[in-house]
């Protein structure tokens, strides 16, 4: 397979460089009634100093949960983090004090979620809001607060700040509450932004002007980004590189290129397939086939084994790690394992040459 | 104001079809109150005298900016939400004035995927509860719902329809991922046996697999049941994919409504223009010019005058500002095939280069001149 990219720029891929978060082996899961839900159970990623990271998969695989617990808002019970680290700034986010991660959280990673109305205070205003955050995380008095909160709104884009501050959510459209959001976030420089899909309750010209926006803040101060996505357009268009989840685990990485124009696992490639477009307009759409797996009986193989179109007898015993093919693409299927070279020059011919 | 005239499809398109609603000047305000006593100091004109038809067993895309009415509108027809003015007929009557039986009837034959599937759905109940709840209270005698072992199985039923497991009818919502309490919605609409759905944003919180499943499994039942969808989504190549005539919504009203094939080849209202511009390409190595729009959207307590798109219109400020986009609202026109477009200005939607960045191939000298055209 070639690449058209310049060498150079995976020096800084994840893995390599100066790595800001590495998450290693993951593993959330939940007391249900009915036994135990493995909702995150083995996802390893990394994200460098300033870099843009997407994490995409199906409904249900283990993002949100992934996202909440790196910034350990799972509730213990229900929720047990069974196993991993959560490596940020060489420090492992699993072992501090509750104390020590509520300076944190809202500081050095901020977090922005799907429903901004939910996130935010209905009964105070924006400003009582910004300027609460901003004197938990920095050394300042009640008016030095509001003040960093207009420039706050200000930097975001939201016409007259100033009277803004004084208003509440639902005085403000979804678009501007959304800012709100990310004014909140970044009003404390964090190192790391989580946004859980920012822009879904948005239209597509409020959903450019947010992405613009967070990746224009980013790259003025240099935080990195780990963006929550069901969006493959956006996707191609925020980030530098994707991790893919299936059932709980990351089961390929690589740049967006790679992974959107070869994707290497059999599950990107199903998951690329089904996006509409106007050519399949009255032909029914591609699907993968199949049920995600029961949570309690998880086929003990590759997890996308009952649903894989590629799969042959290793699959349904035998799973692979994520095997890593170098310049930080890696591929959590067998066919990647060496010792089936033969049926990975069969499974590369379907999708074709991109180029 | 001029009043704008009823965006009937014209009698000359072909396939005009029998119309299963009718949507007449609807108007529905919400009341913005202040002081102790809640005194109503304005309105909120969330809909704002809207007409339009939709067909039976066709799919009847909405689209619009975050706020502007589409909710709303779908509430209103589905009396969730009350009209301030104007008029919604099925099949000729105005089921604005149902009472009673034709009421009750009415709650079963017209459904609705709710937008918010963490809000729609009641915390303290097992999804058997969610959905059976709406099937008793639509049980007859012909239909045995009233019996709770038929009712379980239906949902059982329904719950593999949409793709989930029988047995998770005995979890709470809190235990599902976003997408699959969508998909629970799905199923509660469905399991009614509705002859109308109004989807709101029925896809928006699903992964694309999922996506293309519900959006396969909507055009199948569309197909075994004649039904008829309003459908609403933000995500513009879905609505493409699913609808037959799309009606995009600015600021409480509709400005635009066209065949889906001749909206997208040939958008006329500078709005949906902008729209289409805007939305992201899943390849990487596309990096069309946007046409970016200024400023804020004006509240629809205090819409602008004449033209409600005035204030962030390209094409007005392309023309020199003429002063009819400000003074007179654009009663909607025909410009032939029932393509209705709600601008003074339209024949020059065409000609202009901005209509050309949907396509990708604006030159880089007009990305110097006009004046709208950013970078992507
Ligand atoms: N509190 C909880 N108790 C039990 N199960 C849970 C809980 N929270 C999440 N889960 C389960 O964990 C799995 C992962 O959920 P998560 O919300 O992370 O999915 P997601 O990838 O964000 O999906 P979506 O794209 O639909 O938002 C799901 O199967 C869900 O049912
Ligand atoms: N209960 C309410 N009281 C007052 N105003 C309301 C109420 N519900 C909605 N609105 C306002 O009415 C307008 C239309 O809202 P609506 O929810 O219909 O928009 P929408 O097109 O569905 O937006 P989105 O795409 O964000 O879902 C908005 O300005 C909103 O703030
Ligand atoms: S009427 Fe004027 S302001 Fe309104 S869309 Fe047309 S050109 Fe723009
Ligand atoms: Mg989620
Ligand atoms: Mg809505």
């Amino acid at each position: 397979m070639t690449t058209d990219l310049d060498p150079g720029a995976h020096a800084l891929r994840a893995g390599v460089g100066d790595v800001l978060l590495d998450v290693r082996d993951l593993r959330t899961h939940f007391k249900v009634m009915d036994g135990l839900v493995k909702a995150v159970d083995g996802v390893s990623f990394s994200i460098r100093r300033g870099g843009r990271l997407a994490l995409v998969g199906e409904s249900g695989c283990g993002k949100s949960v992934t996202a909440l617990t790196i910034m350990r808002l799972i509730d213990q019970p229900p929720g047990l983090i069974a196993g991993g680290e959560i490596m940020f700034n060489g420090r492992d986010l699993l072992k501090l004090s509750d104390q020590e991660i509520r300076k944190i959280r809202g500081g050095q990673i901020a977090m922005i979620f799907q429903e901004p109305m939910t996130s935010l205070n209905p009964v105070l205003t924006v400003g009582a809001q910004l300027t609460e955050a901003i004197l938990l995380h920095q050394e300042t008095d009640k008016k030095g607060a509001r003040r960093i909160a207009q420039t706050a709104l200000e930097d975001v884009g939201v016409a007259d700040a100033k009277r803004r501050l004084d208003q509440y959510p639902h005085e403000l459209s979804g678009g501007m509450r959304q800012r709100v959001m990310i004014a909140m976030a970044l009003s404390c420089n964090p190192a790391l932004i989580i946004a859980d899909e920012p822009t879904t309750a948005l239209d597509v010209t409020i959903q450019r002007q947010i992405l613009e926006l967070i990746k224009d803040i980013q790259t003025r101060t240099g935080a990195a980004l780990l963006l929550i996505t069901h969006d493959l357009g956006v996707v191609a268009e925020t980030v530098d590189d994707v991790a893919v989840m299936y059932a709980g685990r990351v089961v390929e990485t690589g740049s967006v290129e790679e992974v959107l124009l070869h994707p290497r696992h059999p599950y990107t490639r199903g998951l690329l397939e089904s996006i509409p477009s106007q050519g399949k307009r009255g032909k029914p759409l591609s699907v993968i086939k199949g049920m995600v797996p029961n949570p309690f009986r998880m086929p003990p193989g590759c997890k996308f084994q009952p649903r894989c179109p590629y799969q042959w007898g290793e699959c349904a015993t035998g799973e692979a790690p994520l095997i890593s093919l170098g310049e930080g693409i890696s591929s959590r299927c067998l066919l990647h394992d060496p010792r089936f070279r033969d049926r990975l020059a069969a499974y590369d011919t379907p999708m074709g040459d991109p180029a | 104001m001029t009043q704008p005239a009823s965006l009937a499809p014209s009698p000359a398109a072909p396939d005009a079809e029998l119309p299963l609603i009718e949507v007449e000047h609807l108007k529905t305000y919400y009341p913005i109150r202040a002081g102790i006593i809640r005194r109503t100091v304005g309105q909120v004109k969330a809909v704002d005298d809207v007409s339009f038809q939709i067909r039976k067993g066709e799919v009847f895309g909405l689209v619009g900016e975050s706020g502007c009415g589409k909710t709303t509108l779908g509430r209103t027809l589905l009396r969730l939400e009350k009209a301030t003015a104007g008029q919604v007929k099925m099949e000729g009557r105005n089921i604005l004035a149902f009472k009673g039986d034709d009421l009750k009837a009415l709650r079963r034959r017209i459904q609705v995927i709710f937008q918010d599937p963490v809000g729609s759905l009641n915390p303290r109940m097992p999804v058997s509860d969610i959905i059976g709840e709406g099937l008793m209270a639509q049980a007859t005698a012909e239909n045995g719902w009233a019996d709770r072992t038929a009712r379980d199985k239906r949902t059982g039923d329904y719950l593999e329809v949409v793709g989930l497991r029988r047995d998770y009818a005995r979890r709470y919502p809190h235990e599902f991922s976003g997408g699959q309490r969508q998909r629970i919605g799905i199923a509660r609409a469905l399991a009614l046996d509705p002859e109308f759905v109004f989807a709101d944003e029925p896809v928006s919180a699903l992964d694309v697999s999922i996506q293309s499943q519900i959006l396969n499994l909507m055009s199948d039942l569309r197909e075994q049941f004649n039904l008829t969808y309003l459908f609403v989504a933000h995500n513009l190549s879905v609505v493409q994919y699913i609808s037959d005539r799309v009606g995009v919504m600015y600021l409480g009203k509709i400005v635009e409504v066209a065949d889906v094939a001749d909206l997208y080849a040939h958008p006329r209202h500078p709005y949906t223009v902008a729209l289409l511009s805007a939305v992201p390409d899943p390849d990487p190595r596309v990096r069309k010019k946007r046409l970016v729009l200024h400023g804020d959207v004006p509240s629809p307590a205090k819409p602008p005058t004449g033209c409600r798109f005035h204030t962030r219109c390209w094409l007005r400020e392309q023309l020199g500002n003429p002063e009819q986009c400000s003074a007179e609202d654009p009663a909607p026109r025909d410009m032939g095939g029932g393509h209705q477009v709600a601008c003074h200005f339209a024949e020059q939607v065409s000609k202009s280069v901005a209509s050309e960045t949907i396509h990708g191939v604006i030159a880089s000298k007009t990305q110097e001149t006009g004046p709208v055209v950013a970078g992507a």
